[in-house]
């Protein structure tokens, strides 16, 4: 508008403003992030018969007796419907749960909570202040008293406030008392991990600094069905649980969810692809830029073609997605790493800390004689997430690629 | 007309709530008020910075004065000399019980790593007054010096001390320091080391007992906490929350002077804990801790307000820490000793309650005899015991911290018992340890 009516008063103007503003400008990025791993993925489960055969459903109401895996419906949901409809089940069959946090009854700043509030009514989904540590403090006394108390931490970014809370109180709340308090019913939702232009502090992975809080359960789901299946098991689950679910998932993850109750197993990983070559563990977005890497490796386009030895191409991929992050699958990892004797683990997280050091050493004290390469990591880099850099920051397909290529022929 | 002010004077008009007429011109001379918030708008620029709105102190609520004799116009509570005389008795059990376990302490004979007790003395009037004002199922979340609370509801002298020595009788399996109490069955959450984390804890609690229909309008949920914790980030939110979602809690803060070494002057600058209430629009009061009627007074008018409001109230107990922080402190290090000598005669807690019974004709010097003979010795009685009893199985450091048994902790207790099938035998320090434990240390499947 304002540029038409520049140009209409000084035409001196129009031929640089038709230069660079252009009426096929390119679209701006989805305000919810846009992975190109992501839409290009095979991993969605898009029809009702695959999302229906999801290994380790665990159908959670009286109909799963009657085993009618035909007749169940499913509805196609993005990540942060599908977190949406877990919370609703919760709230629904549980009559001591409730949902807060900071923006919660109108909706949450990533729709998680929709309509919430109008359906279960502002005692059970509310706004707290401003206040992390109190959202954490508030929550761990809900749950003490047996209550479910599903907290909401607006950004991964802004849970340090209540690092004190979950590390010092939530952690080892059961282990102090002698186990006569607990507050299992306690579960802090946050979204995590980069979103394309975040920056520093709205990009932030931090499962790392809860490995060493031992009593705290730490899960990342990768698509619409998992966030559902391990949200609802981590609200159930008797220990207090944090959720990160990756925020650029929230609206271009979409698949076809069943409806109905389920929960899906926490600490079990899952093999995505299977493979005898080599394992790539990861978790949360990356799984897609892996996908993206397999792709690449196997089927090489003419740019990298050359850059691709045609021995490697050939080569099987196992894809494991580690789901639950504390206390970790390490029976699965180590039975692939023991078959295919590389192993890479991809985390947006940062090297240093990060969990993939902690896996790294497991899996080498199990696997030692085994392994034909040392274990890789390709994760962020040691440097806060900067904005303009982001795109060299995370791990990509392709230094996914390359990290595969050079463990493959270590 | 310029289109801005008509707009401007048409807001005012809408937003005001009292009424004036305005003038239509710009530079108006009738103020109203600011339209969201309704606070009325004036012309002169002042500041302001007192809650009693002239710069005094906030008052202490008091019924007797140091010498036990009711003051002008002091509401005296009406009690039996049998509660009268419970009052008195978990007064002196407090001392009594510091004395034996500090003197235990120096001997040596409560183990090493539970060097550190902390103490109670000067604050007795403030806890068992609490106590006697609270429903014995209020929940109560507590920092350290509190035990009364819990010796009031009737948790025994025999459960003292094996949490104290850490034996296997503890609830809590001789996981934690001494006096870190925890009784799921006297409804005292368990005690954490970290200050003020029971604050905005106690507001979460307070809302569990509103949406449940059995315990709703019946209880409270109470955070104790001392005046140095409440400078931590988590006294914030507590209040805040408890006043703001609202849930029915009750602040009770023990103004003692002092945390650790540090002086209230360099705690805080504001008028204690007190005035910070009406920052978060919480019902405040400040009370004489020493006077454990007044306490008992204040503390019963906070709950019944705390219930019917079910929103957040704060007591402030003005007392002062008679003994060092905790065993390990020396206080005479960073205050007069005659200080404490002072207020120890001046304002003591424990006389002030003795002279109002005896004024009353319900103690005497026999009754002072035969109770501290009674309340040592049973005192010591518990201790010895609880010196025979071993310290809990070795298993129990690794049961407990979740729910079920993940594979690193089992793979890890595992590790731990081959060790000691190994070196267990014949290595005198782990020899000398074992023994002291529990079934010896033998590994438990």
């Amino acid at each position: 508008m304002l540029a038409r009516r520049l140009r209409s008063k000084f035409p001196a103007l129009s031929c640089r403003w038709q230069t660079t503003a252009s009426t096929t400008a390119v679209e701006p990025p989805p305000a919810g992030g846009h992975s190109s791993s992501v839409a290009s993925s095979q991993l969605f489960r898009i029809t009702r018969e695959s999302a229906l055969r999801t290994p380790g459903i665990s159908w959670q109401d009286e109909e799963s007796d009657r085993n009618i895996i035909g007749g169940r419906e499913t509805r196609k949901m993005n990540l942060y419907q599908a977190v949406r409809d877990a919370l609703s089940i919760a709230l629904s069959k549980d009559d001591t749960a409730v949902i807060f946090g900071e923006d919660i009854a109108f909706g949450g700043v990533f729709r998680c909570t929709m309509g919430l509030a109008e359906e279960f009514g502002r005692e059970r989904v509310f706004n707290t202040p401003l206040t992390e540590q109190g959202i954490a403090g508030f929550g761990i006394g809900l749950a003490s008293m047996g209550h479910t108390a599903i907290a909401e931490i607006q950004f991964a970014d802004y849970i340090y406030p209540a690092f004190d809370q979950l590390v010092n109180e939530a952690a080892k709340f059961r282990y102090r008392s002698g186990g006569h308090f607990s507050i299992g019913g306690l579960t802090v939702r946050t979204p995590t991990m980069a979103v394309g232009h975040g920056g520093l502090y709205h990009s932030q992975s931090p499962e790392g600094f809860f490995m060493g809080a031992s009593g705290l359960k730490v899960v990342i789901p990768r698509s619409p069905i998992q966030c559902k299946g391990l949200l609802l098991s981590a609200i159930r689950d008797p220990n207090p649980v944090i959720f990160m679910e990756p925020k650029i998932l929230y609206r271009s993850a979409v698949e076809q969810v069943p409806i109905d109750d389920f929960s899906l197993p926490l600490s079990r990983a899952e093999i995505l692809i299977p493979g005898s070559d080599l394992t790539l563990l990861t978790w949360g977005t990356p799984v897609y830029h892996c996908e993206s890497a397999l792709r690449l490796l196997n089927s090489p386009p003419p740019s990298l073609a050359p850059l691709i030895p045609p021995s490697l191409r050939n080569a099987k991929v196992e894809l494991i997605d580690l789901r639950t992050i504390l206390p970790w699958d390490v029976e699965t990892v180590v039975e692939s790493v023991r078959r295919t004797k590389r192993l890479v683990i991809v985390h947006e997280a940062g090297m240093t800390g990060g969990v993939g050091g902690e896996i790294a050493a497991e899996v080498g004290k199990r696997a030692f004689l085994r392994l034909e390469a040392p274990v890789r990591r390709i994760t962020g880099w040691d440097v806060p997430a900067g904005l303009q850099f982001e795109k060299f920051n995370m791990p990509d397909a392709v230094r996914i690629l390359d990290g595969i290529m050079e463990t493959l022929s270590y | 007309m310029h289109p801005l002010s008509f707009r401007h004077s048409s807001l005012l008009t809408r937003a005001c709530l009292n009424g004036r007429t305005l003038s239509t011109l710009p530079a108006s001379t009738s103020l109203g008020c600011l339209p969201t918030t309704h606070s009325p708008t004036v012309s002169k620029l002042a500041f302001f910075n007192s809650v009693t709105g002239d710069s005094s102190k906030i008052p202490s609520y008091q019924v007797l004065d140091v010498f036990g004799v009711p003051i002008e116009g002091a509401k005296v509570p009406e009690i039996s000399k049998q509660f009268a005389w419970r009052l008195y008795e978990h007064m002196q059990l407090l001392p009594t019980l510091d004395d034996i376990l500090c003197s235990g302490q120096r001997q040596g004979r409560i183990p090493f790593y539970s060097l550190t007790s902390y103490l109670k003395y000067g604050e007795e009037a403030t806890v068992i007054g609490s106590a006697a004002a609270l429903a014995d199922d209020d929940e109560v979340l507590s920092q350290y010096r509190e035990t009364g609370v819990l010796l009031w509801r009737g948790f025994t002298l025999d459960g003292i001390m094996a949490q104290v020595f850490g034996n296997h009788e503890d609830s809590g399996k001789g996981r934690q320091i001494a006096v870190h109490y925890g009784s799921k069955q006297h409804h005292f959450h368990t005690i954490s080391s970290p200050l003020a984390t029971q604050i905005s804890q106690a507001a979460g609690v307070g809302f569990a007992l509103k949406r449940d229909p059995a315990r709703r309008s019946k209880n409270v949920a109470c955070a104790f906490f001392g005046e140095g914790a409440a400078s931590e980030g988590d006294f914030h939110a507590g209040l805040l929350l408890a006043a703001t979602l609202p849930s029915p809690t009750l602040f009770l803060a023990r103004n003692n002077g002092f945390a650790i070494s540090t002086p209230n002057s360099q705690q805080f600058y504001g008028d204690g804990i007190s005035a910070r209430g009406p920052g978060y629009g919480v019902d405040t009061v400040r009370v004489d801790g020493n006077d454990v009627l007044a306490v008992m007074n204040a503390v019963k008018e906070a709950r019944r307000r705390c219930l019917e409001s079910g929103r957040a109230v704060l007591v402030e107990m003005m007392t002062y820490r008679v003994g060092h922080h905790s065993t390990s402190d020396d206080s005479y290090v960073y205050r007069e000793r005659q200080e404490v000598e002072d207020r120890t005669k001046n304002d003591n807690p424990i006389a002030r309650f003795r002279l109002f019974m005896e004024s009353r004709g319900w103690w005497n010097e026999t009754n002072e005899d035969e109770l501290a003979f009674r309340l040592r010795r049973d005192v010591i009685k518990a201790f010895k015991r609880a010196e025979t009893v071993k310290k809990p199985d070795l298993k129990d450091m690794f049961t407990d911290v979740y729910a079920e048994e993940p594979w690193n902790i089992k793979e890890q207790r595992e590790e731990l018992m081959a060790l000691l099938e190994k070196y267990g035998q014949v290595w005198e320090p782990w020899q000398n340890e074992l023994r002291t434990l529990k079934n010896g240390g033998k590994p438990v499947d």
